[in-house]
């Protein structure tokens, strides 16, 4: 462990020893804040029947019981109990119910960041339907209002917060690397007049990217702009709120999130685009196009839409010429929680893929019953748990083995990461891919 | 004695129902979230979805790994409506025909036999028994104990009285235990539906024919 990890793991341990019993009386008033009737009802209903056990990659993959969602949500339902139960309140040990206390902190932390995904996959094999995850992030506010995010994810938010995205890019950076990726569009298409357009005011569609693209994988940007190219889009990239991330989704602090997420839409206001275009980004979906809203109480005057959804149409509407045969190798998809099970997006992916690809394998299960992979929930920025969500994506890579396939497409650039580190940790030997890699590389133009 | 305890069941019921009705009140006095994003499916569909193919076993892999658990649910479900419908022709003194009370003592039968099945399954199985707290034992018991009174009470009428005791502390024990889920089973159903029909995501919203 580096020094400054091992720094931000000493600070953070010894801000849970020393916290002041005026902090938890704030957590509690947040957590107390952010209930609404659907949580309450939710937090009335659980049976405790356990079905809801071998749904989640984390219980399946260690057999440990902190890892079940019931018991998951029992450390919030304690809570809930002791203030707003008659058993709870008059003969608490009858119903576990308990106070919020120190004691407790560690555990919270542990299990409702470190153990969940956020993906909601119990929610659907709940007997009674009960949003999970909808009250492990309520509780991960309550956390995050005493500052209690686990440290990578919360200077993972800082970043973004001071920055203007979540990777530290300076706007000079971003503007070079458009440049730079617009000559290679130039030369991919060999077309002098092909470009890829910065702050263009009145185009059709604003892209948003993942700070990463720019960072490590600059081609996946290619990759779009080429589509565009060939469909003929009348669409713009912003220099400054580009940003398709929102860690502020996943450390549970609604005020941040609704601040990272109002950029993108203050970059549409200001440059009058019609639909805002998110990249393939599971949570920067969720987040922008459910939850944002809602963050922001605030009805947007245009649509939100993910990239996977352009370019479905593009293919129906005939303004896409695909040579499925350029990608010979048996593809499998990777279902990123937060677009299919929580955002609804589900069979666009598949339809493009089966006309971009010569060999398409579902993995078992698929669509809104996929596997996490284990990479979402701001897992991948917090390092503490890295150990234990390697293992929780044995499921998914258990999935992947058993398609044959030699390329994985996900849009989602969060699970690529942990795609990419299950690959390596798991033997996998394939490929990881954006679908729009792969429909880029089917393009004929 | 018996018009005594008889008059007590209907003011446990009623002291039950009010108390349900409270503690809906109070839960929506939490508050309701108004809803700003656009929608990409309809609410109702979602909440048709949520209690009709939504339940059966095969729409979930959680019910189609725990078949048994499954099917020992409903049977233990269908026991505690027969068991009721038993308690109300008692306190209402209509008699059932024999079918019916052959159907009954079958359905709550059943029912009792699932309800004890669960509850070992309870004791036996740590990592349920970890999740769980006196009031799932407490509740289960109560439960148990009042089918199978409501089963005696068909073949031995002279055990009216336990019946209606066992029936008594039941429904002052459902709004302060986990029973309360008779009523918030419906109500969390409903927002299962509502959220997913939004989302277009159940039922799937097709716009792209694979």
């Amino acid at each position: 462990m580096n020094e400054e990890k091992k720094y931000q793991k000493d600070f953070f341990e010894d801000r849970i020893e020393n916290i002041k019993a005026e902090d938890i009386r704030k957590a509690l008033y947040v957590f107390h804040r952010k209930l609404s009737n659907q949580s309450a009802a939710y937090l009335n209903s659980c049976l405790h029947c356990g079905l809801c056990a071998d749904s989640c990659h984390y219980y399946l993959s260690t057999g440990e019981i902190p890892s079940i969602p019931a018991y998951k949500l029992s450390l919030i339902e304690k809570i809930f109990k002791k203030h707003f139960t008659l058993l709870g309140k008059r003969a608490p040990g009858w119903v576990k119910a308990k106070d919020l206390t120190k004691d407790l902190l560690p555990e919270w932390i542990d299990s409702l960041f470190g153990r969940c995904t956020l993906c909601g996959r119990c929610s659907l094999n709940c007997s009674v339907g009960l949003n999970i995850a909808y009250l492990i992030r309520a509780a991960r506010g309550a956390l995050a209002s005493v500052g209690l995010v686990p440290p990578g994810l919360q200077s993972t938010i800082n970043t973004a917060i001071l920055k203007g995205n979540s990777m530290a890019l300076p706007r000079e950076d971003w503007i070079e690397t458009v440049e730079w990726l617009a000559e290679e569009l130039r030369a991919e298409v060999n077309d002098p007049q092909a470009e890829i357009p910065l702050d263009r005011k009145g185009a059709r569609l604003l892209y948003t990217v993942n700070p990463r693209e720019p960072m490590f994988f600059p081609l996946s940007i290619v990759a779009v702009a080429k589509i565009f190219y060939a469909a003929g889009e009348s669409w713009t990239l912003s220099s400054e709120d580009y940003d398709v991330t929102n860690y502020g989704f996943h450390s549970g602090d609604d005020n941040v999130a609704a601040l990272i997420s109002g950029r993108l839409v203050r970059s549409m206001e200001k440059l009058g685009t019609q639909d805002l275009v998110l990249a393939e980004c599971g949570h920067g979906f969720n987040s922008n196009r459910w939850e944002a809203p809602e963050w922001l109480a605030k009805k947007y005057g245009f649509d939100v839409k993910s990239i996977i959804q352009i370019v479905a149409d593009y293919i129906q509407k005939g303004r896409l010429k695909l040579d499925p045969s350029r990608n010979p190798e048996p593809v499998t998809l990777q279902d990123p929680c937060h677009l299919v099970r929580l955002g609804g997006i589900v069979e666009e992916q598949r339809y493009i893929l089966k006309r971009a690809v010569a060999r398409f394998i579902e993995m078992n299960p698929n669509r809104e019953k996929n596997f996490c992979c284990g990479g979402g929930g701001g897992q991948l920025a917090m390092p503490r748990f890295a150990k234990r969500r390697l293992e929780a994506g044995k499921i998914k890579a258990d999935q992947i083995k058993e398609t044959e396939a030699k390329v994985v497409a996900s849009p989602c650039h969060n699970c690529i990461d942990q795609l990419l580190e299950l690959n390596k940790h798991f033997d996998l030997r394939v490929k990881i891919k954006t679908v729009a890699e792969i429909v880029a590389d089917a393009l004929v133009i | 004695m018996l018009s005594i305890l008889r008059w007590g069941v209907i003011a446990s019921f009623l002291i039950c129902i009010i108390s349900l009705i409270i503690m809906v009140l109070k839960t929506l006095s939490f508050g309701r979230k108004p809803v700003y994003a656009k929608s990409q499916g309809k609410g109702i569909r979602g909440i048709l979805y949520a209690f009709g193919k939504g339940m059966m076993p095969w729409e979930k892999e959680s019910t189609r790994r725990h078949i048994l658990t499954y099917t020992g649910g409903t049977l233990y479900h269908g026991g505690i409506f027969a068991a009721f419908f038993c308690l109300f022709s008692l306190v209402m003194s209509f008699e059932l025909s024999i079918p019916l009370k052959f159907l009954c003592s079958i359905l709550i039968g059943l029912g009792f036999l699932s309800g004890v099945g669960l509850l070992v399954k309870r004791i036996l199985l740590i990592p349920l028994r970890k999740i769980s707290c006196v009031d799932d034992f407490a509740a289960n018991l109560a439960v148990d104990v009042f089918l199978a009174l409501a089963l005696l009470n068909i073949f031995y009428p002279g055990l009216e009285t336990f019946f209606y005791g066992a029936s008594i502390i039941l429904f002052l024990y459902i709004p302060a235990g986990k029973v309360r889920h008779c009523v918030f089973f419906f109500y969390a159903r409903i927002l299962f539906g509502l959220f997913y029909g939004r989302r277009g995501v159940l039922p799937r919203k097709i716009r792209f024919e694979t």
